[in-house]
């Protein structure tokens, strides 16, 4: 069964330009014809570069925004139809919109989400009793959350968007402004409540370790569309088979050509190659680096899944890029 | 039946909630919430001061007295205090439009609008209730059935308010953030009720029984009190009603064009 | 000496620039002030008429118009002074301040007296065409403008002391925001915002006059429906008075606010 299913959905936004008579509407299209499914506890990170429609396409399917056309299920409701029901079963983290009470104590949020969701007393306690246990929130429940470090925040935060136990839920950008540490808790949450309690996740984010971390499916959209969709793993796995090489010159080097070999920068005296291990080997490169000047400094480093999503980014419009081996120039 | 009364039952309960919370929130800083409830006090009886400055000054403005411009103060300070200290947020109507703000109250399960008004609560605007109360009390001396003609006109004179500032809180789905005009529009609408009626007539009168409803909140209230009548007193409620549904109509309209925040402040 | 002048007449120059920016809201004001102006001519027309008086006071109606045109520009001109004080204080930006080679009064002084000068240059032009629409040129006079161009710079020096050391207020207070209303009525009240000293009942006439709002409001709106030079005197002598005496207020207090921001460190 899914949790959720998006047939063709679209947004347009009318943009108006210029001021005075002179005055036009332009069409932006935020979302175009999407579609996809996520089966029920799956773990999915939906990412794309600024601007690409994702939170568009998270505010249509929690019923804040209406789509221009298209449809869209999410637990067998149509979210814009039926908000209100919905909201029952559906939780969600907006990036750094927090839903607790600034100057209360995570407990008072607590209590009054367990009257907006209209929870028994009995469910409610019990529910509560367990979060605080599982996300560790004994210690900071009665402190008020402005004194609370963002990690503490975050965590009850979740732990408030979990409360009325929901079926499905949504993160935008959760990890913001986190350290290290707060992050990896985070993802662990998560994570593990996907896994135990099969919780729907369907989460965006800008950093790669929240995608590695929580997700085992990675959507990727641009410009409105889904240019990839498959396992984590997959995408791991294929767009790996290369290193980043960084060179350091004394003097201006002489041009380097090694099939397999993309330069990603150049300036007079250093480089930023992307070497595809597959049809080059990585000794060999070096060994041409050398040959072309007086090395300085050589770093060699994999790439971050940020850079692998944002060479699926430039591919968009290139129908057989299923077959194309990236980094070959 | 049964249901729709179950149903407003539960509302009353969370808005109690609400205000339990947010008293509970305002106390956290005590002396800033038992000075600003004062301050809003003393603010207006500053204004009836001046009124009885100028009234031994000048004792009748056409046919009205200081008496009736106390009472005025009094019912509008008393329903713009009910109005803002319970439904604080209809003030933030175009600021929660513009930067995309009702995210967060879409995403709980309740009805929107009345869910976003009972959400917030102001600390002043007690002050300005706890003051018309008080004033009518002591000053005018009211027997029992105008203190309670005056309670009831009190929730009148606060539906007219706030239906007012919901209608003009939502053109801001039509025209973009309207906070500016929106409180230039309240002052405009508190200025008006707030001046003896008298001295206003023909089209301007008008206009204080549509667009800007200081007809409401200041004329009819004042011929209550002052002739004890009850039609007045349903044509402040009628007034407000009407003006409710209009409101209503006009933030739901515009909640299907809400575009949660502007697409430069969408964060991809 | 010069050099320092020069300096801070800049910062009123920019504080006078970034506000120009403000349209909207300067429209959506003068529409306010169009509104108050309406319902002012309408209770005073009443008033002189059921008094069968064509002079109430020293003024007649169409002068008591131009006086509350100039009162209300005086008053709404006002700038933040005291919020942002407050903020500044709050956020541990005057730490920050303090550390530039410039007086932090001074600063903001000078930043208030730029903004006011253009705020007050808005209103008081929307004022006119509103007043001119409704009562005519009546009582304009050269020297009108004078004086009430001689009375301002105190005025607002005057009353920028106030809301400064109001926004001092932060150090010790939770909020300000209070007492804050409570000296904008002070300045609405005794300053003669409605109605000029001299429709006040004898009893508190005094009392009132002896205040230092009245030579905030009062005194430079008096002379502009009103010109007289010995008045203007009286009114310089009066400003520079209570403008010592803030001073000291200021002074005084900020050297214990100054102390507090080193103990706190910012």
């Amino acid at each position: 069964m899914n949790a959720i299913e998006l047939h063709k959905l679209r947004k347009t936004y009318t943009v108006k330009q210029g001021s005075g008579f002179g005055r036009k509407t332009a069409e932006v299209v935020a979302v175009d014809d999407i579609s996809f499914e996520i089966p029920e506890g799956q773990s999915v990170a939906f990412i794309g570069p600024n601007g690409a429609g994702k939170s568009t396409t998270i505010k249509m399917l929690t019923g804040i925004l209406h789509p221009t056309s298209g449809e869209a299920s999410v637990l067998g409701l149509v979210p814009w139809q039926d908000r209100s029901k919905l909201a029952y079963q559906i939780g969600a983290v907006f990036g750094q919109r927090s839903q607790l009470w600034y100057h209360l104590p995570p407990s008072d949020t607590f209590e009054l989400l367990a009257r907006v969701y209209n929870i028994g007393k009995n469910d409610y306690r019990k529910r509560r009793d367990m979060l605080i246990e599982r996300f560790g929130l004994a210690e900071f429940l009665n402190t008020a959350v402005r004194k609370l470090s963002l990690g503490q925040r975050m965590r009850a935060e979740i732990a408030a968007s979990l409360l009325h136990n929901p079926k499905v839920l949504f993160l935008d950008e959760p990890t913001i402004g986190l350290d290290v540490v707060a992050c990896q808790e985070l993802r662990d949450l998560v994570s593990e409540w996907n896994r135990q309690e099969g919780l729907t996740v369907l989460l965006t984010s800008h950093d790669a370790g929240d995608i590695e971390a929580v997700a085992k499916r990675v959507l990727v959209i641009n410009y409105g569309r889904v240019v990839l969709d498959d396992r984590v793993v997959t995408v791991r796995r294929r767009y790996m088979g290369s290193k980043i090489l960084g060179v350091k010159f004394h003097e201006i080097p002489r041009e380097i050509r090694i099939p397999g070999v993309t330069v990603l920068k150049a300036s007079s005296y250093a480089m930023k190659l992307e070497v595809n291990t597959e049809v080059a080997s990585i000794d060999r490169v070096i060994h041409k680096v050398i040959q072309a000047g007086p090395v300085a400094d050589i770093t060699i480093e994999d790439p971050p899944l940020e850079e692998i999503i944002a060479h699926i980014y430039s591919r968009v419009n290139e129908p057989d890029y299923e077959e194309e081996v990236i980094g070959l120039s | 039946m049964i249901r729709y009364f179950n149903k407003f039952i539960n509302y009353l309960g969370l808005a109690l909630a609400y205000m339990r919370f947010n008293l509970r929130a305002q106390l956290e800083y005590r002396q800033a919430f038992i000075s600003q409830v004062v301050a809003m006090f003393v603010n207006d009886a500053f204004w009836v001061v001046f009124w009885c400055l100028f009234f031994t000054k000048f004792p009748v403005v056409r046919g009205w007295t200081s008496k009736d411009v106390i009472t005025l103060w009094a019912i509008n300070a008393a329903g713009y205090g009910i109005a803002f200290s319970f439904f604080r947020n209809v003030n933030n109507i175009p600021y929660l439009i513009a930067r995309g703000q009702l995210d967060s109250w879409m995403l709980y399960p309740r009805a929107l609008l009345p869910h976003l008004l009972v959400g917030t609560m102001s600390a002043t605007a007690i002050g300005d209730a706890i003051f018309g109360y008080a004033v009518y009390g002591f000053f005018i001396r009211p027997d029992i059935p105008h203190m309670l003609l005056f309670v009831l006109l009190s929730f009148g004179v606060a539906l007219v308010f706030v239906s007012f500032s919901i209608l003009v809180g939502s053109l801001s789905f039509y025209l973009g953030n309207v906070e500016a005009l929106g409180d230039q529009m309240r002052g405009a609408l508190v200025a008006f009720s707030t001046y003896p009626a008298s001295i206003f007539d023909g089209a301007i009168k008008l206009i204080l029984f549509s667009f800007l409803p200081a007809g409401f909140v200041g004329y009819l209230p004042a011929q209550a009190l002052r002739e004890l009548s009850f039609i007045p007193v349903l044509e402040v409620f009628a007034g407000g009603f009407v003006m409710s549904c209009v409101a209503t109509f006009v933030f739901y309209y515009g909640l299907s064009r809400y575009e949660s925040g502007s697409l430069m402040e969408m964060r991809g | 000496m010069i050099a320092s002048l020069r300096k801070y007449y800049w910062i009123a120059l920019m504080a006078a620039r970034t506000n120009l920016a403000y349209v909207g809201e300067v429209a959506a004001r003068s529409v306010f002030l169009a509104i108050l102006l309406y319902i002012y001519l309408r209770l005073w027309t009443i008033t002189y008429a059921q008094s069968n008086a064509t002079r109430l006071g020293d003024l007649s109606l169409e002068q008591m118009l131009w006086y509350l045109v100039a009162t209300q520009s005086i008053y709404m001109s006002t700038p933040k002074v005291a919020q942002n004080l407050d903020q500044d204080v709050r956020t541990g930006t005057l730490a920050v301040q303090l550390v530039r080679p410039l007086s932090f009064p001074l600063y903001y002084l000078w930043n208030a007296l730029g903004e006011r000068s253009v705020r007050f240059g808005i209103t008081f032009l929307v004022g006119s065409i509103v007043a001119l629409i409704l009562v005519g040129p009546a009582p304009l006079t050269v020297p009108g403008y004078l004086l009430l161009l001689a009375a301002l710079p105190f005025a607002f020096c005057l009353d920028f002391l106030g809301y400064f050391l109001v926004g001092l207020g932060a150090f010790w207070l939770e909020d300000t925001s209070g007492v804050l209303l409570i000296y904008q009525k002070s300045v609405m009240l005794a300053g003669g915002l409605l109605i000029p000293m001299e429709l006040f009942p004898d009893s508190i006439k005094p009392i009132v006059q002896a205040l230092p709002f009245s030579s905030i409001v009062y005194g430079p709106a008096h002379l502009f429906v009103h010109p007289d030079l010995a008045e203007l005197g009286n009114l310089l002598l009066k400003q520079g008075v209570a403008i010592c005496g803030f001073t000291v207020c200021v002074w005084f207090v900020w050297t214990l606010a100054v102390k507090r921001v080193h103990a706190m460190g910012g």
